[in-house]
């Protein structure tokens, strides 16, 4: 799959945004994983942004292997990020977890048979005093239960 | 310039010169992974761990800059103690694999394990299983679960090769090496990448399972792969060579080779040499005896000269051979038969002159600049065209060739074998092996040269800076040197050599080998 | 008692926008800045006692003397990857206050000198993030951002730079690897980002609470930020306290706070019938309290620094008598294996390793030998690598062990936590 035009124009702006443009990785590589549909970015878009933002693939595919928020398989529609760390499991963050994979079918880091959901338990969101608490895709959803947590989701 | 005390030693360094190098320079021990003074300096393996007096933390060698009066160790319980545990974290998660590894012998790892370990590994638990036997090319094989992650690999294709094809991915004990989507490490210096890798994790195709290194002697000799002339060390043994690695020299090659250069111990070997003389035309041919040939030889010169004159007889040359080996052919050609008629086979005009802007150079000989040096000091002159006006007007009786070492660098050589074939008679000495020559038209005899790794001389490199190379085995034992063919040829015995051309170094390997003649 | 001063205005929904901002006395501090001279804003600042409030609490104005004058261009970096487990004052600052930041790194750029700003922002942050874009872009157009700013001829250009998942580029050499496009993994020092950071060139980062209160320090002068606080720790800091307490959230207070009325006063206390059992003080990487050392710990960088631990971020994590500590420490240890950058060996393979042993004590397969084990692997990656990622793990297994042994010995002998019902889950 290639990129969109939009897409190439954002990669092209990113290399002219920052002192260098090997800066403008970590943006494109949200770009090209936004315009995936699987949520995900693949070897052909490192490729491709290599070739655009001319610098060597291995550089990008670097980046993309270390830091998390990539995801580097598909993922369902509703990306379900529960954070387990230290206050969110002392307050129910890993049972929510499991329980929302019970509830919808589906192992961690998978995507349910409906294409919906991939659940993953992630280290701290950065809102302790809310727990537990979960990212679906850009948004925190805080001071949960566990049905409240399936509610929401299957709502969305 | 700064002083300082290293394990109660004094040293004086230059300003700016890092602990560890300070240490290298008093031929001291200092474990040490990741740091390569050919790379940049990455400092996590945090093994060259020193004591420095008035610091109550322990400093890494390779990023500390000696300062004047510092008083530094690496002999104290502390940083033993810390030695061992940063030798036990590189190998918790290793395979310990020595017996089925090809690096066993020459394993940074086993070495620092045998100076402080010989323990049984405290985790109990179970390792991190990574990809093994991972194919990169044609060239090298991974193994990921040896990698102790010293990123020498990756910062050699990022600051050296320029070819960024390594990378690590993923990160804590999951981290790995790889190149992006399964991509080949091609590039002309990939090997390096081997040879800088302190365990069994990058392992050479070419070598891997041929021989346990502990069986194998290595001499210092000079790459004959181009006219840059790399510091290398071959490594043999009776069978012949095995494998070719680099050597530092800041002048000529730094610490690096090319991987063409690494194919040369391979027309040593036995397989792609001429073994015996022989004569004959057109793929018929009849083994010879080296004195026979010689004096065929001889004779045939000898024949021609006085029948037509010196000009009937010519040689060529090509730039694979020692300084010593030019100096006794030309000092025959022109001191004996007192003809210039030698002329310079230039085996890839088209890209003799291109530079890869490393090591590599166009001009695929060791040694032309000797030759040119030769020719010069004899005042031959004579254009390559002139040859082959005579050859096409028939106008050569008898031709001597010292053609290739290594035909792969001679692109042509089929070509230039029809064209030697214009001469009446063609003596063609050569180490090699090869078709082009087994077609010569014309009555050939073909005579087996000696190698770079069976003789002793002088190259001279692109630079002019003269390096020597020295015998290490004897593969074909009737298989002679350009010397040898000229003391042959002037009725000298070889003992008598010295007195042929002026200042001429003695050749020890003739004397030591090549007696009888 | 609380001391509202950079949180003052956090419950106003206009702070956040540039005209409510300014409304509410915005802005004015910078207009004072501009009146002085740089030198002595650093002074100032050095007077102050500001220390960073990121978890390392080195002198803020110390930190800005490093800059070498040698004409180089300087980058002034805002680290709000606010990623140390049980941090998150940082997000309701940004969420609450954009202007305040933009503020506080305008006049720390005019200090030093530079003309190009960053917030490096943890990734998950969308929402500070979308906040603090438009609030830069408000700030732009009102002329508070880029040439010749308020007409005092100094020039400041304020990006934002989105992190993508990575604890360690909170560290801030690793936040400069991942500001220049690669994996944050933090570089060898020296060089100091001071003399060479962003791009090599000198760079000074500051944690957002820290930039937000040199806004604080101008308006109030030195001696009137000194005024809260103790004599080395001074001023007031937001704390973000979680885990077992009525009401977890954000709470400013001055340095020197008794941690027992943070958590009482404050938050509430504990649930009904529970029992105070432990408090991490400084986010899940300094080592653990024990409810007797809480009793009389203040809320300081000496008080703390004196029982054998530290204020870091301002993360107070409160632990009581239903959770197991073996537990606990699993889930520590788990974050900083995975968080590992994984160059220097002894983290790579240490926190792996400690994960490891304590997941084995957990599963009911741990042998005694283990409990010392944890201490020696700690021991070793301590003060060893290039960061203090290696510490950060260290430090909490170390204390866990050490002064919660008996449920460590527990769970080896019995194969089941001390503490009934604790972990039943096993997940």
């Amino acid at each position: 799959m290639a990129f969109s035009q939009e897409t190439i124009e954002f990669i092209k702006k990113e290399c002219q945004r920052y002192e260098t443009r090997r800066s403008a990785i970590l943006p494109c590589l949200y770009r090209a994983q936004k315009e995936d549909p699987n949520n995900q970015v693949t070897p052909e878009a490192v490729a491709e942004m290599a070739t655009l933002m001319e610098l060597p693939e291995v550089q990008i595919n670097e980046v993309l292997h270390f830091y998390t928020m990539y995801n580097k398989k598909p993922v369902g529609k509703l990306h379900v990020q529960v954070c387990t760390n230290i206050s969110c499991s002392m307050n129910g963050g890993r049972e929510m977890a499991e329980h929302l994979c019970k509830e919808f079918n589906v192992n961690y880091e998978e995507v349910s048979s409906d294409g919906r959901y991939t659940i993953s338990r992630v280290e701290c969101l950065g809102s302790c005093d809310t727990a537990p608490m979960m990212q679906v895709n850009d948004k925190y959803h805080e001071n949960l239960t566990k049905e409240e947590a399936v509610k929401l989701l299957k709502d969305m | 310039m700064p002083k300082c005390k290293i394990n109660g030693q004094e040293v004086e360094v230059e300003a700016g010169t890092t602990i560890i190098e300070a240490f290298k320079k008093l031929d001291s021990e200092i474990a040490h992974y990741c740091y390569h003074p050919g790379l940049s300096v990455a400092g996590v393996c945090r093994l060259c761990m020193v004591e420095i007096e008035g610091n109550p933390r322990l400093q890494i060698a390779c990023n500390t800059v000696v300062q004047d009066g510092m008083v530094i160790n690496n002999n104290s319980e502390k940083v033993k103690e810390t030695v061992k545990w940063g030798l036990d974290f590189h190998l918790i998660n290793h395979p310990l694999d020595c017996p089925i590894c090809d690096q066993a012998g020459e394993c940074e790892l086993q070495i620092q394990y045998m100076k402080f370990g010989q323990y049984d590994p405290e985790m109990a638990e179970p390792k991190v299983k990574k990809n093994k036997v991972v194919d990169l090319g044609s060239k090298i094989v991974l193994d990921s679960e040896r990698c102790i992650l010293c990123s020498r690999c990756v910062r050699f294709t990022e600051e050296v090769s320029k070819t960024n094809e390594l990378g690590i991915f993923n990160r804590g004990d999951r981290s790995e090496i790889g190149t992006f989507d399964g991509k080949p490490l091609e590039n002309d210096y990939a090997v390096n990448t081997v040879d800088i890798c302190p365990v069994g994790a990058l392992t050479s195709k070419d070598f891997r399972f041929r021989q346990r290194v502990w069986y194998l002697k290595n001499k210092e000799t000079v790459c004959p792969g181009c006219s840059t002339g790399c510091n290398v060390k071959s490594y043999y043994n009776e069978e012949g060579l095995f494998r070719v690695k680099p050597r530092q020299n800041d002048e000529v090659n730094g610490y690096w080779m090319c991987d063409k250069g690494r194919d040369t111990y391979k027309f040593v070997n036995k397989e792609n040499r001429l073994l015996e003389p022989k004569v004959g035309q057109s793929g018929q041919w009849d083994s010879q005896e080296v004195d026979g040939v010689m004096s065929v030889m001889s004779t045939k010169i000898d024949d021609a000269v006085k029948s037509a004159g010196s000009d009937k007889v010519a040689l060529v040359l090509t730039g694979q051979y020692t300084s010593e080996e030019y100096a006794s052919m030309l000092s025959y050609f022109v001191g004996h038969l007192k003809s210039k008629n030698v002329y310079h086979w230039v085996n890839n005009p088209e890209s003799f002159d291109e530079f890869d802007g490393l090591l590599l150079r166009g001009d695929r000989n060791p040694n032309t600049k000797g030759l040119l040096n030769g020719l010069d000091q004899h005042g031959i002159t004579a254009p390559w065209s002139d040859l082959e006006t005579k050859l096409n007007a028939g106008d050569i009786e008898v031709l001597l060739v010292a053609g290739p070492e290594d035909p792969s660098v001679f692109p042509t050589l089929t070509e230039k074998v029809s064209l030697f074939s214009k001469a009446k008679n063609l003596f063609w000495m050569s180490a090699a092996k090869t078709e082009a020559a087994d077609s010569a038209t014309t009555k050939t005899w073909q005579i087996p040269l000696k190698t770079y790794a069976e003789k002793e001389g002088t190259f001279v490199n692109h630079k002019g800076i003269e390096q020597k190379i020295q015998p290490m085995v004897n593969i074909v034992d009737c298989a002679q040197t350009l010397s040898e063919v000229a003391s042959a040829l002037s009725g000298q015995k070889v003992d008598h050599l010295g007195s042929l051309v002026k200042d001429r170094k003695t050749n020890h390997f003739i004397n030591h080998h090549g007696g009888g003649l | 008692m609380e001391i509202k001063l950079l949180s003052e205005h956090y419950d106003k929904p206009e702070f956040q926008g540039l005209d409510g901002y300014k409304k509410l006395g915005g802005y004015e501090p910078l207009k004072k800045a501009f009146q002085m001279q740089p030198k002595a804003i650093i002074e100032m600042v050095k007077e102050s006692g500001l220390r960073g409030r990121g978890g390392a609490g080195f002198p803020t104005g110390v930190k800005w003397g490093f800059l070498p004058d040698n004409g180089e261009p300087r980058y002034l970096l805002c680290n709000a990857d606010e990623g140390e487990p049980g941090t998150f004052k940082d997000r309701l600052m940004m969420e609450r206050a954009p202007h305040q930041l933009i503020e506080g790194m305008i006049i720390s750029a005019f200090a030093v000198g530079s003309h190009k700003g960053y917030i490096y922002i943890r990734g998950e942050y969308n929402e500070p993030t979308a906040i603090l874009q438009k609030a830069i872009a408000e700030a732009y157009d009102a002329g508070l951002l880029g040439k010749n700013i308020l007409g005092s001829g100094f020039d400041f250009d304020l990006d934002v730079y989105q992190g993508a998942g990575a604890y360690i580029c909170g560290e801030e050499t690793g936040m400069i690897s991942s500001l220049e496009g690669k994996k944050g993994q933090p570089k060898l020092k020296p060089p100091f980002p001071a003399v060479q950071g962003y791009l090599g060139k000198p760079t000074i980062v500051n944690n957002v609470e820290t930039l937000a209160a040199v806004k604080y320090i101008i308006r109030d002068g030195a001696d009137g930020y000194r005024k809260h606080g103790t004599e080395k720790s001074a001023g007031t800091k937001l704390f973000s306290v979680s885990g077992n307490v009525m009401k977890p959230g954000t709470y400013e207070v001055p340095l020197g706070y008794k941690l027992m009325d943070l958590i009482n006063i404050e938050c509430g206390g504990l649930k009904p019938g529970r029992k105070l059992k432990a408090v991490i003080p400084g986010g899940s990487s300094a080592p653990v309290l024990t409810a007797a050392e809480c009793a009389d710990a203040t809320m300081d960088y000496e008080n703390l620094a004196q029982k054998g631990t530290m204020l870091g971020s301002g993360a107070v994590i409160i632990i009581d008598d239903t959770n197991c500590m073996v537990d606990m420490l699993k889930v520590i240890l788990h974050f900083y294996h995975h968080e590992s950058c994984g160059q220097c060996t002894p983290c790579r393979e240490g926190t792996g390793w400690l994960h490891k042993i304590v997941s084995s004590i957990y599963s009911g397969t741990g042998r005694l030998q283990d409990i010392d084990l944890i201490q020696q692997v700690a021991d070793h990656m301590a003060g060893k690598t290039i960061c203090a990622l290696s510490d950060a793990a260290a430090m909490p297994a170390v204390s866990f062990v050490q002064k919660f042994r008996s449920e460590f010995e527990f769970y080896v002998r019995e194969g089941r936590s001390k503490v009934k019902g604790a972990v039943d889950a096993q997940v």
